[in-house]
């Protein structure tokens, strides 16, 4: 099919049929296209996906591009239309992989469900993705990337000591994505023979149950063990560590301006002190030790913090590194973007389209040697694909497409 | 009972096929984002051999939580939890005999993944381009904080420098924190969340290149950086930025309605981004007189005063009332729990994503799982490996005796 994909990514040859919508599940429909699959994004002007609208709570007007759903082909299905249905099945028999992130039960009641993909595609993979998983008492409970995280428990360990915890947003849905494209090519992994005997039973399907609040869980393993060993409840610590001192995040000379520091050795904390010139206070008892540090690490924050603003970010970050100590400027979008190590990682690929221009996306965290990694393609716009999917992949006629398109069945 | 029916337990028979089975994994990580990723290779059925540095062998042995907080090497809860499914060997990779048996294991493998950075990695042989000369059809993954090329490919950092290196950083905290605190720095996610997702990316490239191997493709390098992982799941203040020429801060990343609140005993998150929803929310408060639907259509306007109101409220109820009750009325409304209340959820527990894991030094604990499921190629979560505890086993597939392992031991290779 003449798509929107990547060329010679890792995953080319797999087609993806990409019902879900919103952040996370069309992330991981995003990253899987970053990889080379064929993403088919299916939607519907009877609901547009939320990022195709402007949104009251958002508060941000409709952007020209989204990243989320970059490299994917568009095609329209009013999914309460019989013949829809048909079509949307017919997609899924063409396909390797569905992905969908509707609350357990929806897929089942559109027709979708894994027993009815099963009986089109037998071999067929299904990822979903839920806030809560497909089972269990709380399954089909309403959630976002913040309830993922206050769930799983991330949300309690974040925030000052003090204070309330905080809301983790967008890496928190898009790490759901990420693992969902994990458990995808793990499945499609399991229906190839193996690189190496024994070769046991392989080609099956099967479905996948992504968990987001359960991720959120599993970034804690630590934390649990502490209260599984010995009763203790983790709590949140503003920027300390268990052990580091000093260890946060200091502010600089300049508006909003901040770096973060970590001393985790004997050898970096005399790295520290070479780079500050050797202040008196570094010599005290107080701080004699990683222990003694770390008991008096407030501080040592403040005395650390009178050196760091009189420094930029970076000024403070040069000469920390150069002593081999770690230290990074906590970088706003702007800066980002202006940085010169993620210029030469090529970690804003620029993307053409004819009408709209150029703009620059996000690439994938990964370089290939062989098989490469990228955003090459313009988010599609709404049933942009139709034609090149209902008519050259299908095969249905060009006229029975252009009706369909009238009849608001591929709507 | 049916295949889909069966599909909901998580407990399988260990006989049961997994999806990366046969797959030969070496690892040759520290601390977290490395042996995360190897730590879902494992789960997923793939043989990953851990390489650790004698004598010490990996700094997270010595980093806890401890039983009864006596430390111990064998004993240390991060090691355990982040190195299940794994065998374990000690070789040290500063000494020439231990870089030639390096190499031996690598052409024994499908997969290498290593953390060393620019400069180290090349001294200790594990530059990409040696070791698939080493073995053309390895997937030779690297997974440092900067990547392998570049002006910070040298960078030293931990946990909190990437995860303020990717942009998030600077945007947390918002809401209720910021509210209360809005002078002080911004915060790290807690748990060392970046260094998680950094290992998980990782992992997602190594199975996409295993992937293309099992479709013909050659052996290849892939290179991982922490900083991008962080930035391309945070990706929306440079979508923001392109699009709209904003700049976003914590300040102007914010839920102008809802967001935490705190309840009676604790801390709920609500969240009504859908009109329908706050339409339940309202009918949920009993329909007060303030509560009009103009408020929710210029929320920059009505914030404030809606979460004045709505805290004043949520404050007189417990959470688990306010979670169920609220869901029940279709209101998106979730308690923050405590590491205690995560470990006793009924939801998790229902789901059997907790597994009894037993050590023979550390004892037997309920660990998280992974958290996904595949249906027929389950999950398995066992023990991590003591210090060396597979030298004997995975040397002797190299085919050395047991007397050599034992002078391999006493001049310190292993």
């Amino acid at each position: 099919m003449n798509g929107n994909s990547l060329k010679g990514g890792p995953l080319q040859g797999v087609r993806v049929a990409d019902f879900s919508v919103h952040a996370a599940g069309p992330f991981a429909g995003m990253t899987l296209a970053s990889l080379g699959a064929e993403v088919i994004k299916v939607e519907s002007s009877a609901r547009l996906d939320i990022t195709r609208r402007p949104h009251t709570m958002y508060g941000k007007p409709p952007s020209s591009f989204e990243q989320v759903n970059a490299n994917k082909c568009s095609v329209t299905l009013n999914l309460k239309e019989p013949r829809a249905l048909e079509l949307a099945l017919e997609l899924v028999r063409v396909s390797d992989l569905v992905l969908e992130n509707f609350r357990p039960g929806v897929m089942d009641r559109l027709g979708l469900g894994y027993p009815q993909l099963r009986e089109v595609k037998p071999d067929v993979i299904m990822v979903s993705l839920s806030s809560n998983g497909q089972t269990g008492p709380e399954s089909r409970y309403a959630g976002y990337a913040p309830m993922f995280a206050a769930l799983g428990g991330l949300g309690h360990l974040t925030g000052y000591a003090d204070g309330p915890p905080v809301e983790l947003r967008h890496a928190m849905d898009h790490t759901g994505g990420m693992m969902a494209a994990l458990a995808a090519v793990a499945a499609l992994c399991a229906k190839k023979p193996p690189l190496y005997p024994p070769l046991p039973q392989w080609g099956l399907g099967q479905r996948a149950d992504v968990s987001v609040r359960d991720i959120a869980t599993s970034f804690m393993g630590p934390a649990l063990l502490d209260y599984a060993m010995n009763g203790r409840e983790g709590h949140r610590q503003g920027n300390s560590d268990d052990s580091m001192a000093p260890h946060g995040v200091y502010r600089c000379a300049g508006e909003d301006a901040w770096v973060s520091i970590a001393v985790g050795s004997e050898e970096e904390w005399q790295g520290l002190c070479r780079a500050l010139g050797y202040p008196a206070w570094a010599g005290e008892p107080g701080f004699g030790d990683a222990y003694q540090r770390w008991l008096n690490r407030e501080s040592l924050d403040q005395l650390l913090e009178a050196w760091t603003v009189q420094n930029t970010p970076q000024q403070v970050t040069e000469l920390l590194q150069a002593e081999g100590v770690a230290a990074f400027p906590s970088l706003a979008a702007d800066q980002l973007m202006r940085d010169p190590h993620l210029a030469a990682r090529d970690a804003f690929p620029t993307v053409e389209h004819p009408e709209k221009g150029t703009q620059r996306a996000v690439a994938p965290p990964w370089q290939f040697s062989h098989s490469p990694s990228g955003i090459d393609g313009w988010t599609p716009d709404l049933g942009e694909h139709n034609i090149d999917v209902f008519h050259g992949l299908l095969g249905l006629p060009e006229s029975e497409v252009k009706a369909l398109e009238e009849a608001r069945v591929i709507w | 009972m049916s295949r889909e029916e069966s599909s909901s337990s998580h407990q399988q028979p260990d006989q049961a096929p997994q999806a990366l089975a046969g797959l030969r994994v070496l690892e040759i990580a520290d601390l977290v984002a490395g042996p995360y990723c190897g730590k879902l290779l494992a789960a997923l059925g793939a043989d990953v051999v851990k390489v650790e540095t004698p004598p010490q062998g990996d700094p997270s042995r010595r980093s806890g939580p401890f039983p009864g907080d006596v430390p111990h090497p064998e004993r240390s809860g991060a090691y355990l939890y982040l190195n299940t499914g794994k065998r374990g060997v000690t070789l040290n990779l500063s000494d020439a005999q231990g870089r030639a048996l390096l190499a031996e294991l690598v052409r024994q493998s499908d997969v290498v993944t290593h953390d060393k950075q620019q400069g180290q990695a090349e001294k200790l042989g594990l530059h990409p381009d040696a070791l698939l000369q080493a073995n053309p059809n390895l997937v030779a993954a690297v997974l440092t904080p900067y990547g392998s090329d570049g002006p910070y490919a040298g960078y030293r950092a931990y946990d909190i420098n990437v995860f303020h290196a990717g942009g998030e950083g600077y945007l947390l905290p918002n809401g209720l924190a910021l509210d209360t605190f809005p002078d002080r720095a911004p915060i790290v996610a807690g748990g060392q969340m970046g260094s998680y997702q950094a290992g998980l990316t990782a992992a997602v490239g190594v199975v996409a290149a295993v992937y293309a191997r099992m479709n013909g493709a050659p052996g290849q390098a892939v290179d991982s950086s922490a900083q991008q992982a962080q930035l391309f799941v945070g990706y929306v203040p440079i979508q923001r930025l392109e699009a709209e020429g904003l700049v976003e801060d914590r300040f102007a990343r914010y839920f102008r309605v809802g967001g935490v609140l705190p309840a009676r005993d604790g801390y709920v998150e609500l969240l009504t981004l859908e009109r329908r929803q706050w339409d339940n929310l309202v009918h949920f408060l009993g329909n007060p007189e303030w509560a009009t639907p103009e408020k929710f259509q210029e929320p920059a306007r009505y914030g404030p005063e809606i979460n004045q109101r709505l805290r004043e409220w949520f404050a007189q109820h417990p959470r688990e009332w306010l979670y169920h009750e609220g869901q029940a009325h279709g209101v998106p409304i979730s308690p923050y729990y405590s590491p205690a209340e995560v470990f006793h959820s009924p939801q998790q527990r229902e789901r059997d994503f907790y597994l009894s894991v037993d050590h023979p030094e550390a004892g037997a604990y309920d660990y998280a799982g992974l958290p996904f499921h595949l249906s027929e190629t389950p999950e398995r979560t066992t023990r991590a490996p003591l210090l060396g505890e597979h030298n004997r086993q995975v040397y002797a597939s190299l085919g050395y005796s047991p007397e050599d392992i034992v002078s391999l031991a006493r001049s310190g290779v292993i």
